[in-house]
C-alpha cells in the first residue's frame, strides 16, 4: 500500500459515498419530523396533503418534544 | 471498515437510539403535551371555535391516538436520521477524539454534538409544548433555530480547526474562542417573536422532560455506536490506523 493511501485510510476509513449516502438521511429525515407542513405528502396526494397534514400528525408530537418550532 | 458496515452500524445506532427517545418522550413529555393541549381546547370552547361536544371529543381522541403513536415512529425517524449525521461527524473526527476506547471517543462527541447543537440552541429558542406557538410566525422560528444550530455548529468546527494549531493547554484558547462567539451570537439573534399565555410552570416542566428525552438520544447513540464501532472495527484495522 502507498503512503498516500494509508494517510487517506487512516484519516477516515470511510467512502465519500458513504458520507453522501448518509448525509441524504440525515437531511431527509431531519425535514420530515421538524419542518415538514405536508410537502412529502403533497407529491403523491398533491394539494389535499396541505389540508390533511398526516405527516405532521405523526410527527407533531416529537417535534414539540424535541424543539422544533410548532404551534 | 467495510462501507456497507459503516453505514448499517450508524443507521442502525440512529434507529435504536430514537426509539429510546420515542420511548422515553412517550412516557414523560406525552403527559404535558397532554395537558397543553387541554389548555388549548379550553380556549378553542371559549372563543367559540369549537363546540364542547361528544362529536368534538370522538375526533379529538382519534388525531391524538394518532399523534402519540406518531411519537415512537418519528423517533426512529428523527432518530435516524441525526444518527447518521453523527456516525458521519464520528467517522471524519474518530481519530483526533480523546478515549480509550470507541464507546469513551463516541460518547464524548455525543456530548459536544448535544452542547452544541441541541443545549445552546435550546437556550436561545427553548422547547415549547402546543399553544405557545403562533402559526403565522412558524416559519420565522424554524429559520430562527435552524440559522442558530447551523451558526453554532459551524462555529464548533472552526474553533476545532483552529485548536489544532495550537498545543496542549493552549487548545482551551479555542474553547474560550467559541465561548465567546456562541455568546455574541446568542445576544445578537433575534427572540422568538410568540408571547408565552400558557402557565409557566407548566412550560417549564415540558421543557425540562424534553430536555431529559433528547439527552436520552445523545447518549444512546454515543454508547450504541461506539459499542458497534469497537466490535465491527477489526484489530488488524486498529493496528493499521494507529
Ligand atoms: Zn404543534
Amino acid at each position: 500500500m502507498s503512503e498516500s493511501r494509508q494517510i487517506t485510510v487512516s484519516k477516515t476509513g470511510v467512502s465519500k459515498l458513504a458520507i453522501l449516502a448518509l448525509a441524504i438521511v440525515f437531511a431527509a429525515g431531519l425535514f420530515v419530523v421538524g419542518f415538514d407542513q405536508g410537502h412529502v405528502f403533497s407529491l403523491v396526494y398533491g394539494e389535499q396533503a396541505y389540508t390533511d397534514l398526516y405527516i405532521h400528525e405523526l410527527t407533531h408530537d416529537m417535534r414539540h418534544a424535541a424543539g422544533f418550532p410548532c404551534h | 471498515m467495510k462501507t456497507f458496515h459503516f453505514i448499517t452500524i450508524v443507521l442502525i445506532s440512529g434507529a435504536f437510539a430514537g426509539l429510546i427517545h420515542g420511548t422515553v418522550n412517550f412516557a414523560i413529555v406525552e403527559p404535558y403535551l397532554d395537558q397543553a393541549i387541554g389548555i388549548e381546547n379550553q380556549n378553542l370552547f371559549e372563543s367559540g371555535e369549537e363546540e364542547d361536544s361528544p362529536q368534538f371529543w370522538v375526533e379529538y381522541e382519534g388525531y391524538r391516538v394518532w399523534q402519540k403513536s406518531g411519537q415512537i415512529l418519528a423517533g426512529v425517524i428523527l432518530g435516524t436520521s441525526v444518527g447518521a449525521l453523527f456516525g458521519i461527524v464520528f467517522a471524519l473526527s474518530r481519530n483526533s477524539l480523546p478515549g480509550s476506547n470507541d464507546v469513551k471517543r463516541a460518547l464524548i462527541l455525543a456530548g459536544i454534538m448535544w452542547l452544541t447543537l441541541y443545549l445552546i440552541p435550546f437556550l436561545k429558542y427553548p422547547a415549547n409544548p402546543p399553544t405557545v406557538g403562533d402559526a403565522e410566525t412558524v416559519v420565522l422560528r424554524a429559520a430562527l433555530y435552524i440559522s442558530f444550530i447551523t451558526i453554532s455548529g459551524i462555529g464548533a468546527i472552526m474553533f476545532y480547526k483552529l485548536s489544532r494549531k495550537f498545543k496542549n493547554r493552549k487548545k482551551l484558547v479555542s474553547i474560550i474562542g467559541y465561548g465567546i462567539f456562541i455568546s455574541a451570537v446568542f445576544f445578537v439573534m433575534p427572540e422568538n417573536p410568540d408571547e408565552i399565555t400558557a402557565p409557566m410552570n407548566l412550560v417549564n416542566e415540558f421543557r425540562f422532560m424534553s430536555v431529559l428525552g433528547v439527552s436520552s438520544f445523545w447518549i444512546s447513540v454515543g454508547i450504541i455506536l461506539g459499542f458497534f464501532w469497537n466490535r465491527f472495527e477489526s484489530n488488524k484495522d486498529t493496528m493499521q490506523y494507529s
